[in-house]
Protein backbone atom coordinates (compact mmCIF):
# COMPACT_ATOMS: atom_id res chain seq x y z
CA UNK A 1 0.00 0.00 0.00
CA UNK A 2 1.24 3.36 -0.91
CA UNK A 3 2.24 5.54 2.29
CA UNK A 4 0.53 8.28 0.65
CA UNK A 5 -3.03 6.51 -0.28
CA UNK A 6 -5.75 8.78 0.16
CA UNK A 7 -8.97 7.80 0.79
CA UNK A 8 -13.02 8.63 1.21
CA UNK A 9 -14.20 7.95 4.60
CA UNK A 10 -18.14 7.75 4.16
CA UNK A 11 -19.51 8.20 7.82
CA UNK A 12 -23.08 6.17 7.02
CA UNK A 13 -24.53 7.51 10.57
CA UNK A 14 -24.17 11.02 9.66
CA UNK A 15 -25.19 10.87 5.76
CA UNK A 16 -28.86 11.75 5.38
CA UNK A 17 -29.59 11.29 1.70
CA UNK A 18 -29.57 14.30 0.38
CA UNK A 19 -27.40 13.87 -2.81
CA UNK A 20 -25.92 17.32 -2.13
CA UNK A 21 -22.28 15.53 -2.73
CA UNK A 22 -22.96 13.75 -6.48
CA UNK A 23 -24.91 17.76 -7.01
CA UNK A 24 -21.30 19.15 -5.85
CA UNK A 25 -19.59 16.78 -7.93
CA UNK A 26 -22.20 17.75 -10.97
CA UNK A 27 -21.93 21.49 -10.38
CA UNK A 28 -17.86 21.09 -10.91
CA UNK A 29 -17.31 18.85 -13.97
CA UNK A 30 -20.24 19.44 -15.67
CA UNK A 31 -21.10 15.81 -16.53
CA UNK A 32 -23.79 15.33 -19.30
CA UNK A 33 -27.19 14.06 -18.28
CA UNK A 34 -26.98 10.38 -16.73
CA UNK A 35 -23.20 10.57 -16.17
CA UNK A 36 -22.59 10.74 -12.77
CA UNK A 37 -19.40 10.16 -10.78
CA UNK A 38 -20.38 9.80 -7.59
CA UNK A 39 -24.12 8.35 -6.31
CA UNK A 40 -25.65 7.87 -3.13
CA UNK A 41 -27.41 4.36 -3.04
CA UNK A 42 -30.08 3.59 -0.73
CA UNK A 43 -29.39 0.70 1.48
CA UNK A 44 -31.92 -2.12 0.97
CA UNK A 45 -33.94 -3.19 3.60
CA UNK A 46 -32.62 -6.77 3.90
CA UNK A 47 -29.68 -4.95 5.04
CA UNK A 48 -31.23 -2.01 6.99
CA UNK A 49 -34.39 -3.12 7.86
CA UNK A 50 -35.67 -0.45 9.88
CA UNK A 51 -38.48 3.14 9.37
CA UNK A 52 -35.16 5.56 9.10
CA UNK A 53 -33.50 5.02 5.94
CA UNK A 54 -29.15 4.89 5.41
CA UNK A 55 -27.40 5.56 2.55
CA UNK A 56 -23.83 5.07 0.83
CA UNK A 57 -22.25 7.85 -1.10
CA UNK A 58 -19.86 6.23 -3.17
CA UNK A 59 -17.73 7.40 -5.97
CA UNK A 60 -14.55 6.10 -7.30
CA UNK A 61 -12.23 3.97 -4.70
CA UNK A 62 -8.66 5.11 -5.97
CA UNK A 63 -7.60 0.73 -4.97
CA UNK A 64 -4.40 -0.03 -4.37
CA UNK A 65 -4.83 -2.51 -7.86
CA UNK A 66 -7.40 -0.55 -9.85
CA UNK A 67 -9.07 -2.96 -12.43
CA UNK A 68 -10.18 0.09 -14.37
CA UNK A 69 -5.89 0.44 -15.40
CA UNK A 70 -5.04 -3.03 -15.06
CA UNK A 71 -7.62 -3.86 -18.17
CA UNK A 72 -7.25 -0.62 -20.38
CA UNK A 73 -5.56 -1.79 -23.82
CA UNK A 74 -4.95 2.09 -24.22
CA UNK A 75 -3.33 2.88 -20.76
CA UNK A 76 -5.41 5.45 -20.32
CA UNK A 77 -5.34 5.19 -16.42
CA UNK A 78 -2.26 5.70 -14.30
CA UNK A 79 -2.10 5.35 -10.58
CA UNK A 80 -0.36 8.71 -9.00
CA UNK A 81 2.24 8.18 -6.48
CA UNK A 82 1.64 11.29 -4.45
CA UNK A 83 -1.31 10.28 -3.46
CA UNK A 84 -2.46 7.08 -5.16
CA UNK A 85 -5.57 8.93 -6.79
CA UNK A 86 -6.44 7.32 -10.16
CA UNK A 87 -6.71 9.10 -12.95
CA UNK A 88 -8.11 8.56 -16.04
CA UNK A 89 -6.49 10.33 -19.05
CA UNK A 90 -9.20 11.30 -21.74
CA UNK A 91 -7.10 12.22 -24.32
CA UNK A 92 -6.00 8.58 -24.92
CA UNK A 93 -8.79 6.55 -23.85
CA UNK A 94 -11.05 5.59 -27.26
CA UNK A 95 -13.97 4.51 -25.69
CA UNK A 96 -13.58 1.00 -25.40
CA UNK A 97 -15.76 0.22 -22.35
CA UNK A 98 -13.51 -2.62 -21.08
CA UNK A 99 -12.97 -0.19 -17.79
CA UNK A 100 -16.66 0.39 -17.53
CA UNK A 101 -17.86 -3.27 -17.97
CA UNK A 102 -14.40 -4.69 -15.54
CA UNK A 103 -14.52 -1.95 -12.16
CA UNK A 104 -17.24 -3.97 -9.53
CA UNK A 105 -18.40 -0.89 -8.03
CA UNK A 106 -19.31 0.56 -11.40
CA UNK A 107 -17.52 3.80 -10.80
CA UNK A 108 -16.23 4.62 -14.86
CA UNK A 109 -18.99 5.59 -16.87
CA UNK A 110 -19.74 6.01 -20.77
CA UNK A 111 -19.88 9.49 -22.06
CA UNK A 112 -21.90 9.47 -25.21
CA UNK A 113 -21.07 13.35 -26.11
CA UNK A 114 -17.84 11.89 -25.93
CA UNK A 115 -17.92 8.45 -26.70
CA UNK A 116 -15.33 8.27 -23.96
CA UNK A 117 -15.20 6.42 -20.56
CA UNK A 118 -14.69 9.27 -17.58
CA UNK A 119 -14.73 8.84 -13.69
CA UNK A 120 -14.10 10.24 -10.50
CA UNK A 121 -11.20 12.19 -10.28
CA UNK A 122 -11.05 13.05 -6.33
CA UNK A 123 -10.58 16.55 -7.91
CA UNK A 124 -7.04 15.69 -8.16
CA UNK A 125 -6.24 19.35 -9.73
CA UNK A 126 -8.59 21.10 -6.53
CA UNK A 127 -6.20 18.73 -4.10
CA UNK A 128 -3.25 20.07 -6.34
CA UNK A 129 -3.76 23.72 -5.31
CA UNK A 130 -4.34 22.75 -1.68
CA UNK A 131 -8.31 22.92 -1.94
CA UNK A 132 -10.61 19.95 -1.02
CA UNK A 133 -12.70 18.08 -3.24
CA UNK A 134 -15.80 19.05 -4.14
CA UNK A 135 -18.55 16.48 -2.77
CA UNK A 136 -16.55 17.00 0.46
CA UNK A 137 -17.22 20.21 0.58
CA UNK A 138 -20.21 19.97 -0.57
CA UNK A 139 -21.58 17.90 2.18
CA UNK A 140 -23.67 19.59 4.92
CA UNK A 141 -23.21 16.99 8.01
CA UNK A 142 -19.21 16.26 7.71
CA UNK A 143 -20.65 12.58 6.10
CA UNK A 144 -17.79 12.73 3.71
CA UNK A 145 -14.36 13.30 4.43
CA UNK A 146 -10.50 12.79 2.92
CA UNK A 147 -8.10 10.71 4.69
CA UNK A 148 -4.84 9.36 4.27
CA UNK A 149 -4.95 5.61 5.02
CA UNK A 150 -1.24 5.48 6.87
CA UNK A 151 -2.52 7.98 9.51
CA UNK A 152 -6.70 6.82 9.73
CA UNK A 153 -6.94 4.73 12.96
CA UNK A 154 -10.79 5.70 13.28
CA UNK A 155 -12.30 2.84 15.80
CA UNK A 156 -15.39 1.12 14.66
CA UNK A 157 -14.57 2.13 10.66
CA UNK A 158 -14.81 -0.58 8.38
CA UNK A 159 -13.02 -1.31 4.94
CA UNK A 160 -16.48 -3.59 3.72
CA UNK A 161 -19.47 -3.13 5.08
CA UNK A 162 -22.82 -4.66 3.80
CA UNK A 163 -23.97 -3.47 0.32
CA UNK A 164 -20.78 -2.67 -0.25
CA UNK A 165 -18.80 -5.48 -2.50
CA UNK A 166 -15.86 -7.09 -1.26
CA UNK A 167 -13.20 -7.21 -3.84
CA UNK A 168 -9.99 -8.31 -1.73
CA UNK A 169 -7.71 -8.41 -4.87
CA UNK A 170 -8.56 -4.42 -5.61
CA UNK A 171 -7.92 -3.51 -1.99
CA UNK A 172 -10.41 -0.49 -2.46
CA UNK A 173 -9.36 3.20 -0.67
CA UNK A 174 -12.53 3.55 1.01
CA UNK A 175 -13.65 3.45 4.39
CA UNK A 176 -17.01 3.68 6.49
CA UNK A 177 -18.86 3.91 9.91
CA UNK A 178 -21.17 1.66 9.95
CA UNK A 179 -25.26 3.08 9.97
CA UNK A 180 -26.59 3.42 13.58
CA UNK A 181 -29.02 1.18 14.53
CA UNK A 182 -31.99 2.66 15.69
CA UNK A 183 -32.94 2.51 19.57
CA UNK A 184 -35.66 0.77 20.42
CA UNK A 185 -37.77 2.56 22.67
CA UNK A 186 -40.84 0.10 24.75
CA UNK A 187 -42.72 1.70 27.36
CA UNK A 188 -43.28 -0.28 30.60
CA UNK A 189 -45.82 -2.41 31.46
CA UNK B 1 -28.94 -5.53 -17.05
CA UNK B 2 -26.26 -5.18 -19.72
CA UNK B 3 -26.93 -3.87 -23.05
CA UNK B 4 -26.74 -6.73 -26.06
CA UNK B 5 -23.21 -4.96 -27.33
CA UNK B 6 -23.92 -6.57 -30.41
CA UNK B 7 -20.49 -5.93 -32.28
CA UNK B 8 -18.82 -7.85 -29.40
CA UNK B 9 -21.22 -10.53 -30.14
CA UNK B 10 -20.22 -10.73 -33.60
CA UNK B 11 -16.50 -10.00 -33.27
CA UNK B 12 -16.39 -12.86 -30.90
CA UNK B 13 -18.88 -15.17 -32.41
CA UNK B 14 -17.10 -14.89 -35.82
CA UNK B 15 -13.42 -14.41 -34.66
CA UNK B 16 -14.41 -18.29 -32.54
CA UNK B 17 -15.61 -19.72 -35.54
CA UNK B 18 -12.40 -18.65 -37.36
CA UNK B 19 -10.35 -19.99 -34.93
CA UNK B 20 -12.31 -23.50 -34.97
CA UNK B 21 -12.25 -23.88 -38.44
CA UNK B 22 -8.26 -23.73 -38.40
CA UNK B 23 -8.26 -26.06 -35.05
CA UNK B 24 -10.21 -28.58 -37.01
CA UNK B 25 -8.16 -28.12 -40.18
CA UNK B 26 -5.04 -28.37 -38.35
CA UNK B 27 -7.01 -31.78 -36.53
CA UNK B 28 -7.55 -33.13 -40.62
CA UNK B 29 -3.55 -32.09 -41.60
CA UNK B 30 -2.50 -34.22 -38.76
CA UNK B 31 -5.31 -37.01 -39.58
CA UNK B 32 -3.97 -36.67 -43.52
CA UNK B 33 -0.48 -37.30 -42.56
CA UNK B 34 -1.27 -40.46 -40.43
CA UNK B 35 -3.56 -41.47 -43.97
CA UNK B 36 -6.83 -39.78 -42.85
CA UNK B 37 -9.24 -37.36 -44.71
CA UNK B 38 -7.56 -34.86 -47.24
CA UNK B 39 -7.70 -30.83 -45.99
CA UNK B 40 -9.21 -29.01 -47.91
CA UNK B 41 -7.37 -26.36 -49.34
CA UNK B 42 -6.96 -22.49 -49.61
CA UNK B 43 -10.55 -22.36 -50.10
CA UNK B 44 -11.05 -22.90 -46.20
CA UNK B 45 -8.39 -20.27 -45.65
CA UNK B 46 -9.53 -17.42 -47.32
CA UNK B 47 -13.07 -18.62 -45.38
CA UNK B 48 -11.97 -18.32 -42.22
CA UNK B 49 -9.68 -15.18 -43.18
CA UNK B 50 -13.09 -13.75 -44.34
CA UNK B 51 -15.14 -14.62 -41.05
CA UNK B 52 -12.01 -13.14 -38.51
CA UNK B 53 -12.15 -9.79 -40.62
CA UNK B 54 -15.96 -9.14 -40.67
CA UNK B 55 -15.96 -10.03 -36.84
CA UNK B 56 -12.56 -7.80 -36.56
CA UNK B 57 -14.69 -4.73 -38.51
CA UNK B 58 -18.05 -5.47 -35.99
CA UNK B 59 -15.50 -4.96 -32.86
CA UNK B 60 -14.77 -1.70 -34.62
CA UNK B 61 -18.30 -0.25 -34.24
CA UNK B 62 -17.94 -1.04 -30.56
CA UNK B 63 -15.68 1.83 -29.85
CA UNK B 64 -16.17 5.55 -29.51
CA UNK B 65 -13.29 6.33 -31.21
CA UNK B 66 -12.22 3.72 -33.58
CA UNK B 67 -9.12 5.80 -35.30
CA UNK B 68 -7.83 4.55 -31.59
CA UNK B 69 -7.87 0.95 -32.45
CA UNK B 70 -4.14 0.62 -33.10
CA UNK B 71 -3.53 1.73 -29.57
CA UNK B 72 -4.94 -1.42 -28.23
CA UNK B 73 -1.50 -2.78 -28.21
CA UNK B 74 0.45 -0.46 -25.93
CA UNK B 75 -0.47 -2.39 -22.99
CA UNK B 76 0.58 -5.89 -23.33
CA UNK B 77 1.99 -5.92 -19.78
CA UNK B 78 -1.50 -6.22 -17.77
CA UNK B 79 -3.92 -6.20 -20.72
CA UNK B 80 -5.83 -9.29 -21.68
CA UNK B 81 -8.03 -7.05 -24.56
CA UNK B 82 -4.38 -5.70 -25.56
CA UNK B 83 -3.28 -9.37 -25.73
CA UNK B 84 -6.54 -10.60 -27.46
CA UNK B 85 -5.94 -7.74 -30.12
CA UNK B 86 -2.39 -8.96 -30.56
CA UNK B 87 -2.96 -12.86 -30.44
CA UNK B 88 -6.13 -12.44 -33.17
CA UNK B 89 -4.11 -10.13 -35.05
CA UNK B 90 -1.25 -12.55 -35.43
CA UNK B 91 -3.60 -15.03 -36.37
CA UNK B 92 -5.52 -12.90 -39.24
CA UNK B 93 -1.34 -12.96 -40.44
CA UNK B 94 -1.00 -16.08 -40.63
CA UNK B 95 -3.95 -17.21 -42.23
CA UNK B 96 -3.15 -14.60 -45.09
CA UNK B 97 0.28 -16.35 -44.96
CA UNK B 98 -1.98 -19.75 -45.35
CA UNK B 99 -3.91 -18.56 -48.38
CA UNK B 100 -1.68 -16.79 -50.03
CA UNK B 101 0.81 -19.99 -49.69
CA UNK B 102 -0.54 -23.11 -49.84
CA UNK B 103 -1.26 -24.98 -52.62
CA UNK B 104 -4.95 -25.84 -53.58
CA UNK B 105 -5.09 -29.40 -52.00
CA UNK B 106 -2.44 -29.72 -48.95
CA UNK B 107 -0.99 -27.36 -46.56
CA UNK B 108 1.62 -27.28 -44.35
CA UNK B 109 1.57 -28.92 -40.88
CA UNK B 110 3.75 -26.78 -39.40
CA UNK B 111 1.83 -23.57 -40.95
CA UNK B 112 -1.75 -25.03 -39.74
CA UNK B 113 -0.74 -25.91 -36.52
CA UNK B 114 0.90 -23.17 -35.83
CA UNK B 115 -1.96 -20.73 -37.12
CA UNK B 116 -4.36 -22.66 -34.98
CA UNK B 117 -1.90 -22.88 -31.80
CA UNK B 118 -1.85 -18.97 -32.07
CA UNK B 119 -5.74 -18.80 -32.96
CA UNK B 120 -5.84 -20.57 -29.42
CA UNK B 121 -4.18 -18.42 -27.81
CA UNK B 122 -6.19 -15.25 -28.89
CA UNK B 123 -9.41 -17.34 -27.87
CA UNK B 124 -8.11 -17.45 -24.69
CA UNK B 125 -6.97 -13.96 -24.24
CA UNK B 126 -10.61 -12.86 -25.23
CA UNK B 127 -12.16 -15.18 -22.18
CA UNK B 128 -9.61 -13.56 -19.99
CA UNK B 129 -10.74 -10.46 -21.18
CA UNK B 130 -14.25 -11.14 -20.37
CA UNK B 131 -13.78 -12.65 -17.26
CA UNK B 132 -13.46 -9.11 -14.65
CA UNK B 133 -14.08 -9.40 -10.94
CA UNK B 134 -17.43 -6.96 -11.92
CA UNK B 135 -19.28 -10.31 -13.21
CA UNK B 136 -18.93 -12.77 -10.26
CA UNK B 137 -20.24 -15.54 -12.37
CA UNK B 138 -17.61 -14.59 -15.22
CA UNK B 139 -14.46 -14.24 -13.20
CA UNK B 140 -13.31 -17.79 -13.64
CA UNK B 141 -12.56 -20.05 -16.71
CA UNK B 142 -16.14 -20.00 -17.93
CA UNK B 143 -15.80 -17.26 -20.49
CA UNK B 144 -13.00 -19.64 -22.37
CA UNK B 145 -14.91 -22.60 -21.92
CA UNK B 146 -17.58 -21.23 -23.49
CA UNK B 147 -15.41 -19.72 -26.49
CA UNK B 148 -14.14 -23.23 -26.93
CA UNK B 149 -17.13 -24.59 -27.66
CA UNK B 150 -18.15 -21.72 -29.51
CA UNK B 151 -14.96 -22.66 -32.02
CA UNK B 152 -15.58 -26.45 -31.48
CA UNK B 153 -19.28 -26.28 -32.69
CA UNK B 154 -18.58 -23.54 -35.27
CA UNK B 155 -15.45 -25.40 -36.73
CA UNK B 156 -16.82 -28.14 -37.89
CA UNK B 157 -19.95 -26.73 -38.94
CA UNK B 158 -18.07 -24.33 -41.26
CA UNK B 159 -15.26 -26.61 -42.27
CA UNK B 160 -18.98 -29.06 -43.18
CA UNK B 161 -18.85 -26.96 -46.39
CA UNK B 162 -15.28 -28.17 -47.51
CA UNK B 163 -15.31 -31.77 -47.14
CA UNK B 164 -15.84 -34.30 -48.94
CA UNK B 165 -18.55 -37.28 -48.33
CA UNK B 166 -16.12 -39.55 -46.90
CA UNK B 167 -14.75 -36.64 -44.45
CA UNK B 168 -18.26 -36.02 -42.62
CA UNK B 169 -18.32 -38.60 -40.65
CA UNK B 170 -15.11 -37.22 -38.84
CA UNK B 171 -16.57 -33.43 -38.39
CA UNK B 172 -20.10 -34.90 -37.50
CA UNK B 173 -18.59 -36.63 -34.83
CA UNK B 174 -16.75 -33.63 -33.58
CA UNK B 175 -19.66 -31.52 -33.91
CA UNK B 176 -21.87 -34.08 -31.87
CA UNK B 177 -19.80 -34.51 -29.37
CA UNK B 178 -19.05 -30.44 -29.13
CA UNK B 179 -23.38 -30.01 -28.99
CA UNK B 180 -23.29 -32.61 -25.95
CA UNK B 181 -20.76 -30.77 -24.19
CA UNK B 182 -22.22 -27.44 -24.79
CA UNK B 183 -25.73 -28.69 -23.88
CA UNK B 184 -24.34 -30.21 -20.96
CA UNK B 185 -22.91 -26.60 -19.68
CA UNK B 186 -25.28 -24.28 -20.81
CA UNK B 187 -27.85 -26.67 -18.63
CA UNK B 188 -25.54 -26.90 -15.73
CA UNK B 189 -24.18 -23.31 -15.86
CA UNK B 190 -26.89 -21.48 -14.41
CA UNK B 191 -27.91 -23.78 -11.94
CA UNK B 192 -24.48 -23.43 -10.64
CA UNK B 193 -24.96 -19.51 -10.59
CA UNK B 194 -28.49 -20.03 -8.58
CA UNK B 195 -26.14 -21.79 -5.91
CA UNK B 196 -23.90 -18.76 -5.68
CA UNK B 197 -24.31 -15.25 -3.97
CA UNK B 198 -26.45 -12.69 -4.69
CA UNK B 199 -25.26 -11.21 -8.01
CA UNK B 200 -24.85 -14.84 -9.66
CA UNK B 201 -27.98 -15.89 -8.60
CA UNK B 202 -29.47 -13.12 -10.27
CA UNK B 203 -27.72 -14.39 -12.85
CA UNK B 204 -29.18 -17.65 -13.13
CA UNK B 205 -32.16 -16.47 -12.19
CA UNK B 206 -32.17 -14.58 -15.16
CA UNK B 207 -30.87 -16.87 -17.92
CA UNK B 208 -33.69 -19.30 -16.38
CA UNK B 209 -36.38 -16.00 -17.13
CA UNK B 210 -34.97 -15.53 -20.56
CA UNK B 211 -36.70 -16.92 -23.76
CA UNK B 212 -33.62 -16.81 -25.86
CA UNK B 213 -31.76 -19.11 -23.22
CA UNK B 214 -35.00 -21.78 -23.79
CA UNK B 215 -35.12 -21.28 -27.60
CA UNK B 216 -30.98 -21.73 -28.04
CA UNK B 217 -31.22 -24.30 -25.95
CA UNK B 218 -33.98 -26.01 -28.40
CA UNK B 219 -33.22 -24.46 -31.29
CA UNK B 220 -29.69 -25.04 -31.16
CA UNK B 221 -28.38 -28.00 -29.45
CA UNK B 222 -31.69 -29.99 -29.48
CA UNK B 223 -32.37 -29.45 -32.99
CA UNK B 224 -28.42 -29.73 -33.90
CA UNK B 225 -27.94 -33.33 -32.15
CA UNK B 226 -31.52 -34.41 -33.43
CA UNK B 227 -30.43 -33.74 -36.63
CA UNK B 228 -26.98 -35.15 -36.44
CA UNK B 229 -28.58 -38.23 -34.37
CA UNK B 230 -30.98 -39.11 -37.66
CA UNK B 231 -28.69 -38.72 -40.24
CA UNK B 232 -25.35 -39.14 -39.32
CA UNK B 233 -23.76 -35.72 -41.18
CA UNK B 234 -24.15 -32.12 -41.21
CA UNK B 235 -26.63 -30.57 -43.56
CA UNK B 236 -26.23 -27.90 -45.35
CA UNK B 237 -28.18 -25.76 -43.52
CA UNK B 238 -27.32 -26.53 -40.08
CA UNK B 239 -24.22 -24.03 -39.64
CA UNK B 240 -26.60 -21.39 -39.92
CA UNK B 241 -29.02 -22.66 -37.32
CA UNK B 242 -25.84 -23.15 -35.20
CA UNK B 243 -24.52 -20.13 -36.13
CA UNK B 244 -27.93 -18.23 -35.33
CA UNK B 245 -28.00 -20.00 -31.62
CA UNK B 246 -24.03 -19.14 -31.03
CA UNK B 247 -25.35 -15.40 -31.54
CA UNK B 248 -28.58 -16.24 -29.22
CA UNK B 249 -25.61 -17.46 -26.56
CA UNK B 250 -23.51 -14.57 -26.93
CA UNK B 251 -26.10 -11.90 -26.54
CA UNK B 252 -27.01 -13.89 -23.13
CA UNK B 253 -23.57 -14.01 -22.45
CA UNK B 254 -23.71 -10.20 -22.53
CA UNK B 255 -26.99 -8.65 -21.70
CA UNK B 256 -27.78 -11.36 -19.00
CA UNK B 257 -24.77 -11.68 -17.41
CA UNK B 258 -25.38 -9.62 -13.89
CA UNK B 259 -22.65 -6.68 -12.55
CA UNK B 260 -21.78 -6.32 -8.91
CA UNK B 261 -22.35 -2.56 -9.25
CA UNK B 262 -26.13 -3.54 -9.78
CA UNK B 263 -26.80 -4.65 -6.48
CA UNK B 264 -25.00 -1.94 -4.63
CA UNK B 265 -26.82 -1.44 -1.16
CA UNK B 266 -28.39 -4.87 -1.04
CA UNK B 267 -26.58 -8.23 -0.07
CA UNK B 268 -23.91 -9.66 -1.13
Amino acid sequence: MNKNQVAFFVDVKRCIGCFSCAMACKNQYHQPPGVVWRYVYSLKEEIYAHHERAFLSLACNHCEHPTCLEVCPVEAYTKREKDGIVVHHQDKCIGCGNCIRSCPYGAPRYNPELKKAEKCSFCWERQDAGLKPACILGCPTKALQIVRLADFKRPGSLQYIAGFPRMTALNPSVRFNPPRQPMEVRRAL
Amino acid sequence: MNGMELPLVFFTVLGQAAVGMTLIAAMRRHATDSGGPVFAGRNEWLTALIILGVGMAASLFHLGHPTGSPRTLVHLSTSWLSREVLMLGLFGVLLVIGFLTVPQTSGSSVLITLTALVGLAGLIASGLTYAPPSFPALNNGVPVLLFLLTALIMGPAVCSYFTSEDTQALLTGILGTALILGLVMNLILPSVWMSGGRVMQMTGAAHYGSALYWIRLGGEFGVGLAVIAATRRIPVWLPVVLLAGEILGRILFFSKVVHTATNIGGLY
